[in-house]
């Protein structure tokens, strides 16, 4: 197996791509499908793998530069790293890569190219082409299809994963579907939800005959550095006064901010986290029962929630589950976040459990925000409950 | 929700644009194309639209000055320019507010992606409704990409200002495509701003947007006014 590098996909590709096999992300117009083969290419390339980029639309320096954005540089990994230049023969600029194209337009020549890369590369390696869809445009449909299955049979050949990214351009029904469907042994999915505008990314597996497909789309950001991070637009984080709820979406947040009032929210308070491949907003409701107006309009579209709860302070739990009522996060993932563990007096999680008459299925985890203890490990559950894992 | 061109006496005799229109201008080379796609995208700034500007034949940097030199009060913050040039040239140019980097003319997944980021930057988070895009030019990006390919491109994009509705402006060179080219890019809008030589230098007109097109104007380009005589 070859992981991909992307967060969550491997889980549902169940470890990556076998070695000999094939991969699409296939994207669809406007949205950014292009950083999923990089992101794929790097990640190899870190975890001792060969990479090779097939450049079609680009500038070999110019990749370079693009991946130094993400944070990835590929030259440190030496001669496990090539490009292949398919494209400076076409703007009739000299390269000096190890494997050029001399004719972009002429299939034939970067097949030869592709073929002494796949000999040339320390077994397994990876193959990602930068745009299928460029090498269609220029090298003609059928032609292009030809030649990709001759590059997959490769690829079974030599051990080596290909990596595809293509975007969906209006080429033929039967291209489109023989892209997405029958050339290669799995196809991700990248899309964008398509309102006036684009209003948001994702991705998802459609096949992958390794193993079953689950049938889940994640939304997703593209940072720099970072690349593709899996995003959760709306986190609740709610519970009864001073429970520890602002102090919680701090220790989260890599920047957060609080609209306060002599220490106490009034408003709201909002963080942004990004760990482990994963990226979200979060907003903190007010425990005070004069603000539960706002708790109800901070509530809405909602993925999961965190009840805070002060673990020294049974007298308030019944307001906690209150607030989940007001915030009406029944049916949402929640975790129950049990505050204040290293306090006097402060519950366990199961006791917890007990006093609120929770079920066995709603997790409680303990933590101490002012510290970060356990803040994340609560973050990962619920991400793990949001995502479907 | 309609648009002005920002021409006057063409502006007088089509009437308003209505939402989601797709507009080629074609001319011959030095006919000052750029400031007239520039006036137009400026009249859109005026009009307090959105302004998204694909640029194949200058720098970003030139393209935001133009508006500068001309406007001393631009809402810089409504303008975004892709631009395709700058990278191609060898130089190392991170991305602005402004001004998103395109690998090359070739690179029409990059091209279609920064495009679709500043519509959704002035929809979503500016709350801007009203958005113009304009391609100059079209030309530049069929000197590497063969037509099929840029037809694909801008059916999708086209069909992207009508869902929008924006005002789509699609600028290319007369005399550097054949007629198979021309007719076949003309299936995808709904006018046309037509710009030919004459004995006094350049005129213009449109066509399309009335039963008949508008007569032909002799024109003078003055900063971000265009005056036309005749």
């Amino acid at each position: 197996m070859i992981a991909t590098g992307i967060p969550k996909l491997d889980d549902y590709l169940h470890g990556g791509v076998p070695i000999g096999e094939t991969l699409v992300y296939y994207a669809h117009p406007g949205v950014e499908g292009a950083v999923f083969g990089m992101q794929s290419l790097f990640h190899a390339l870190s975890t001792g793998i060969s990479g090779v980029y097939v450049a079609s639309s680009t500038e070999p320096r110019r990749i370079r530069e693009q991946l130094g954005e993400f944070g990835w540089d590929v030259d440190a990994y030496g001669d496990r790293f090539a490009i292949i230049d398919a494209f400076s023969g076409l703007i009739g600029a000299d390269s000096h890569e190890r494997y050029v194209v001399a004719d972009p337009g002429d299939v034939r020549s970067l097949t030869q190219c592709i073929h002494n890369a796949m000999e040339d590369l320390r077994e397994p390696g990876v193959l990602v082409f930068e745009s299928l869809s460029t090498i269609m445009d220029l090298c003609g449909e059928s032609e292009t299809l030809d030649a990709i299955e001759e590059w997959n049979q490769y690829a079974m050949l030599y051990d080596h994963v290909m990596i595809y990214n293509f975007t969906a351009w209006p080429y033929s029904d039967d291209t489109l579907l023989s892209i997405k469907e029958n050339i290669c042994d799995s196809t991700v999915s990248v899309g964008g939800i398509v309102g006036d505008v684009i209003f948001g990314q994702y991705f998802g597996v459609l096949k992958a005959n390794w193993t079953d497909v689950v049938r889940k789309y994640i939304l997703f950001k593209v940072l720099k550095p970072g690349g593709v991070r899996a995003y959760i637009p709306k986190i609740l984080v709610t519970g009864p006064f001073d429970a520890g709820k602002s102090t919680f979406v701090h220790a989260l947040s890599t920047r957060a901010v609080s609209v306060d009032r002599f220490g106490t929210t009034i408003a709201l308070d909002h963080g942004h986290v990004d760990h482990k491949g994963f990226a979200a907003d979060i907003f903190g409701t007010p425990g005070q029962e004069r603000f539960d107006p706002i708790i109800k309009l901070l509530s809405g579209e909602a993925m999961g929630v965190f009840l805070v709860l002060d673990s020294t302070r049974s007298e308030d739990f019944a307001r906690g589950k209150q607030m989940l009522e007001i915030t009406r996060s029944f049916g949402l993932p929640v975790v129950i976040v049990a505050n204040k563990q290293d306090c006097d007096g402060a519950l366990t999680p199961e006791n917890i459990r007990d006093k609120l008459d929770m079920p066995e299925n709603i997790l409680i985890m303990p933590a101490v925000a002012t510290t970060g203890e356990g803040v994340f490990e609560a973050f990962e559950t619920l991400i793990d409950m949001v995502t479907g894992v | 929700m309609t648009y002005k061109l920002g021409i006057s006496r063409l502006d007088e005799l089509i009437g308003d644009i209505k939402s989601g229109t797709n507009i080629m201008m074609i001319g011959p080379p030095i006919s000052r194309k750029d400031d007239i796609t520039n006036i137009i995208a400026h009249q859109g700034l005026l009009d307090a639209n959105a302004v998204v500007i694909v640029s194949t034949r200058e720098p970003g940097n030139n393209v935001l000055e133009w508006f500068e030199r001309y406007d001393s009060d631009v809402p810089v913050d409504r303008i975004g320019i892709v631009d395709c040039v700058t990278r191609t040239l060898g130089f190392g140019a991170s991305d602005t507010d402004n001004i998103k980097m395109a690998s090359s003319p070739v690179d029409l997944t990059g091209i279609g992606v920064k495009i679709s980021q500043f519509l959704e930057h002035f929809w979503m988070e500016m709350q801007l409704r009203e958005t113009r895009l304009c391609i100059n030019s079209l030309s530049t990006i069929l000197m590497y990409s063969n037509l099929q390919t840029v037809f694909r491109f801008l059916h999708v994009f086209t069909g992207r200002m009508k869902a929008a509705n924006a005002l789509g402006i699609y600028v290319i060179e007369e005399g550097m495509h054949d007629e198979k080219t021309i007719v076949t890019l003309k299936q995808l809008f709904d006018g046309m701003i037509e710009i030919r030589g004459s004995e006094e230098g350049y005129q213009i007109r449109a066509v399309g947007f009335t039963p008949k097109p508008t007569p032909w104007f002799d024109y003078e380009v003055d900063g971000t006014n265009i005056v036309l005589r005749g």
